[in-house]
């Protein structure tokens, strides 16, 4: 989809940490928001911090391809095919409250969209890695979420490479629906084995170059970090406690009286 | 076997699990410190078991069970394979990173990283593609950046197995010359490879393996025969 | 310890079936069969690990094919990822992955749990619109008159039962054809 690109933005300058605070807080906030008016919002949030990115172009049209297909099915689904009343809309008669149901779903998607997408483009994965491991996140979280991304292409090249001698050696992807299926076994189990052959010589290479070891692991080069960002982190979190606070006394009041009480 | 000895085996005896054959029989030897010891035998005879043994990664990460006698002096054993790519971290975007990775999982100081990974990558002749990102380099390229990681650790105990598979031949002896000027720095080596000629020109001493069993333990020259 | 896995191998299990996870879209594609196998990989290492590895697969899966595909919206069915990862774990400890035959049938049923887990986050978090076929499906029988929740049920579990099935199925396969000096090492595969 889209990846990491080198730019000068005040997003690209700060600690990893601070966009993806502020891209989770967004995902956290539009799932407490109600109205489209509050939905506006965080999708103008969304696309602010693309332009904070310097990243709105890059970021807009992959957002945009994801999102319209989208917002076209819940248009249909709760607009169309919504409850009454309704009311005309050009040649269409559009149900008001489906209307209303489907920008807010529709604006949520497209804010998470243009939250995620920035971090993806302005947070180096290198400097990612350094963040991590300057604050002592544990070696498996971080192998686990970086190292994966490469092995998947030369997964993937393996695939294409079996997929083609199978076929050589006569295997058909064609066929009925029971023969697609039966196809799948000479396809997936020689590359699922394969890769498992390979596990024991990974894990011998990370216990060499000591993941086993036991001591802090040196980052050789951290990102600097300021006190305004910590603020802009904590303020994310604050916001999203509140809103989500807000949305949840209601159901306090159901669980037990004293508790909505002692929470107003 | 003399108490300086890196690695010794006393009668060892190694089976991995769910095996009734035993990968390496009734084997005596030692490894000391300045020594490169070459290691042959065909695929099956055990040379890789050896190694893994002797670095004490058998049965420890691979499983398996241990007869007889086996003592390990050795604190930093770093082990090399022939397929670079499965020995990527996958955490670092450049090989200067990537050499990184082993000193600074040990906590050394940055500086000190910094002085001992320029120094690998130039020895193994890749200073040049210290920025370039492993997943793009060849397989031959990949390979020498592996052996300066495994360098960089600062080893007293070097295993490689079949270092030079991915290399031409002139990188395949400039690979094998630098192993014997590691020995010469008082790093215990031990090689296992195919390409017995090769490993021969720069071992003090050769190990040849048949059906897990040491057949011979001496001259580099036996190794030939 | 990482991640409160108990070995470095388990570790590197867990990356392989992430990867697997992320990689079988491919070969799912080729066949052009209506499944995408993006669980595989935490089903195997369910049955190899057990739940908590299990677990670390499924939730990185579904944040890293956020990443690859840009689709963040679809975080919150990590919570399926869950469900499949204890399930598989508790269906392997009792052996379901030895056959065939009790494999498919343990595989449908958690098409019916991954479908009941999917449905009411696609409802209440996104309306019924999810994942295009899916929703193509729901659209489909709303416009017939289904109510929605019952239009997203339906969709999500659909292709679930199915998907779900096949990756028992391979589960079950791989597991019997993995070499001996490997399988010794699980204890789920003592023969």
């Amino acid at each position: 989809m889209i990846g990491f690109r080198t730019g000068r933005s005040p997003l690209h300058a700060a600690h990893p940490y601070t966009p993806l605070a502020i891209a989770t807080a967004l995902l956290c906030l539009v799932f407490a928001a109600q109205t489209p008016a509050a939905i506006g919002i965080f999708v103008l949030a969304g696309i602010v911090l693309a332009i904070a990115g310097s990243s709105l172009g890059y970021v807009a049209k992959p957002a945009l391809m994801l999102a319209i297909p989208t917002l076209v099915l819940l248009f249909i689904l709760h607009g169309l095919l919504g409850p009454e009343p309704r009311h005309a809309l050009g040649p269409l008669h559009v149900s008001d409250s489906g209307l209303t149901e489907a920008i807010v779903l529709g604006g949520r998607i497209t804010a998470i969209l243009f939250a995620f997408l920035t971090v993806l483009a302005t947070v180096s994965p290198d400097r990612l890695v350094e963040a991590m491991t300057e604050r002592r996140v544990s070696f498996g979280a971080t192998y686990l979420l970086v190292s994966t991304l490469t092995l998947v292409p030369r997964m993937r090249r393996r695939a294409a490479q079996i997929l083609e001698a199978q076929q050589c050696r006569g295997l058909r992807l064609g066929g009925s629906p029971l023969a697609r299926i039966m196809a799948l076994g000479p396809l997936v189990l020689p590359l699922v084995l394969g890769a498992l052959a390979e596990v024991d010589e990974q894990v011998l290479a990370l216990d060499t170059r000591g993941v086993t070891s036991g001591r802090v692991r040196t980052a050789m080069d951290p990102p600097p970090d300021s006190a305004a960002q910590w603020a802009i982190r904590w303020i994310c979190v604050c916001l999203v406690v509140g809103a989500w606070a807000e949305r949840v006394r209601p159901l306090l009041m159901l669980i037990h009286p004293h508790l909505y009480v002692a929470c107003r | 076997m003399p108490v300086s000895a890196l690695v010794g085996m006393e009668a060892l005896s190694f089976r991995y699990a769910g095996s009734t054959t035993y990968a390496l029989s009734d084997v005596t030897l030692s490894v000391e410190r300045g020594e490169v010891v070459l290691v042959a035998g065909r695929p099956g005879s055990g040379t890789s078991t050896l190694l893994l043994v002797a670095g004490a990664y058998a049965p420890r990460l691979v499983g398996g069970a241990i007869e007889g006698g086996l003592s390990i002096s050795a604190s930093r054993p770093s082990i090399v394979f022939a397929t670079p790519w499965t020995q990527l971290t996958g955490l670092c975007r450049t090989v200067f990173a990537e050499v990184a990775f082993g000193p600074a999982s040990h906590a050394l100081p940055r500086e000190r990283i910094r002085a001992l990974v320029g120094l690998q990558l130039e020895r193994l002749g890749v200073a040049h593609l210290s920025t370039r990102d492993p997943a793009t380099l060849s397989g031959g390229e990949l390979q020498r950046v592996i052996v300066a990681a495994a360098l960089a650790l600062e080893p007293d105990l070097l295993l490689l197995d079949d270092p030079a598979a991915e290399l031409d031949p002139a990188a395949a002896d400039a690979l094998y010359g630098l192993l014997k000027e590691t020995a010469a720095e008082g790093v215990g080596v031990l090689v296992a490879t195919p390409d017995v000629e090769r490993g021969a020109r720069v071992a003090s001493r050769a190990i040849v393996l048949e059906a897990g069993r040491v057949i011979h333990d001496g001259e580099p020259a036996g190794a030939l025969a | 310890m990482y991640l409160g896995l108990v070995s470095l191998r388990d570790l590197v299990l867990v990356r392989l079936g992430v990867a697997i996870n992320l990689v079988l879209g491919q070969v799912v594609a080729a066949l052009l069969l209506p499944v995408y196998l993006d669980s595989l990989g935490t089903i195997l290492v369910a049955a190899l690990v057990g739940p908590r590895a299990a677990i670390a697969a499924g939730l990185t899966s579904q944040v890293l094919a956020a990443v690859l595909s840009g689709n963040f919206s679809w975080l919150p069915f990590g919570i399926v990822q869950v469900v499949i990862a204890v399930y598989a774990a508790g269906a392997a400890r009792v052996g379901v992955f030895k056959r065939l035959r009790t494999a498919l049938p343990a595989g449908l049923l958690l098409g019916l749990l991954a479908g009941g887990t999917a449905a009411p986050i696609a409802y209440f978090m996104f309306g019924g619109a999810t994942a295009g076929g899916v929703t193509a499906v729901t659209t489909a029988l709303r416009a017939i008159g289904t109510p929605l929740p019952v239009a997203v049920a339906i969709a999500s579990m659909g292709t679930d039962l199915l998907d779900k099935t096949i990756a028992f199925g391979l589960v079950c396969l791989i597991l019997r054809n993995v070499p001996s000096h490997l399988a010794a090492r699980f204890p789920v595969l003592a023969r």
